[in-house]
């Protein structure tokens, strides 16, 4: 089952995708609530990956990192560092070996700061073409995994019109949000930690 | 009437087009003065992406558009609240004062309250504007919808 997860921050988007990817991990049905029967912490009958999408610039980033990494010990999630490219994820070599197994649960943690890197690269060029590049890679993987868990940020209420730049990457967004609604089985918006189905 | 919210971006047009058969959507017209922060957010559309929308400028003289009811909706409302603002009137009442003309059509707002406030006064005025518009014209809805990643939902 794909799922994309959006809302507000700091409203439990995270958590609640790390519950559901491992209830999908354990065979589990996935349930609304997505609290998982009291005995997971892995190992799981599939692959349990998060793929981290932060690139680190300073010990800051680093520190944050090792928090996340610290939160999730003990999960059962093996992490994947991909920064951008998602689809290089799955792509096999030339070997026919891939970074990760695309029978596995992914959750991809988050579309915003994926499509941030793709959208402003690292040279400090912006690229345009990003929309279009990774609403196209989110629902290829959303199809070549089947068990994928999105999570995006809800960045569409404010008042004031920001930069042209920071419009651009507003649009963008929600251009990747909506192309991942229409592939994902579920589509929920998290707020203050409460499920609303969307569906 | 039916009214459709929902944020920036969201598809709430394609939504309102798809689900309700709608043909002929009017475009509200962007406030007359420079709207703060970007040179292009006045004809900037956050109620549909590919729009091309008409700049609602007029030389230099600010003139305040009423929306236009001939279609089967109205998209953009949030920019009548901006221009309401600039020009010191009160959507909502205007709105009002127009029933007639949209009681038995579709309109659709941009949702702009879940933001940080507006460092720009009229900016924040705009922003109480539009929820003050926003409450009035549930109010008189018969159905009210919230698009959210391009999914419409009935809230009531």
């Amino acid at each position: 089952m794909n799922v994309l997860i959006s809302g507000g921050a700091k409203n439990g988007k995270s958590y609640y995708a790390q519950q559901i990817a491992r209830q999908m991990a354990s065979g589990q049905p996935v349930t609304a609530s997505g609290q998982p029967n009291a005995d997971h912490g892995g190992p799981y009958p599939l692959p349990l990956y998060y793929i981290a999408t932060m690139i680190p610039h300073d010990e800051e980033d680093h520190a944050r990192i090792r928090r996340h990494i610290a939160e999730r010990d003990g999960w059962g999630f093996e992490t994947l560092e991909q920064g951008t490219d998602l689809m290089g994820l799955v792509r096999p070599d030339a070997e026919g070996k891939a970074l990760a197994d695309p029978k596995g649960v992914f959750l991809l943690d988050s579309v915003t700061a994926l499509l941030s890197n793709e959208m402003f690269r690292e040279d400090g060029s912006f690229d345009a073409g990003a929309a279009e590049r990774v609403a196209a890679d989110c629902t290829a993987f959303a199809r070549a995994t089947g068990n994928t868990v999105f999570v995006s940020d809800y960045i569409y209420g404010d008042a004031d019109r920001y930069d042209t730049m920071t419009e651009d990457y507003r649009r963008a967004l929600a251009r990747v949000d909506r192309a991942l609604a229409q592939v994902c089985d579920r589509v929920v918006e998290v707020s203050a930690g409460i499920i609303e189905e969307w569906k | 009437m039916i009214l459709i919210f929902g944020g920036a971006y969201q598809g709430k047009r394609d939504f309102a087009k798809e689900h309700f058969g709608i043909e002929t959507v009017t475009e509200c017209a962007a406030p007359g003065a420079e709207l703060a922060g970007a040179e292009d957010s006045g004809a900037e559309d956050t109620c549909a992406e590919d729009s091309g929308l008409a700049e609602g400028h007029s030389g230099t003289e600010t003139v305040l558009a009423l929306p236009d009811f001939s279609g089967d909706a109205v998209c953009g409302l949030e920019r009548f609240a901006r221009a309401c603002t600039e020009a010191g009137l009160e959507a909502r009442d205007l709105m009002e004062e127009q029933k007639a003309g949209w009681q038995d059509k579709i309109l659709i707002i941009t949702d702009v309250s879940q933001g940080i406030v507006p460092m720009d006064k009229t900016t924040r005025a705009f922003r109480e504007m539009n929820g003050r518009l926003m409450l009035y014209l549930a109010s008189e809805a018969d159905e009210v919808w919230r698009v959210f990643c391009g999914i419409g939902k009935r809230i009531r």
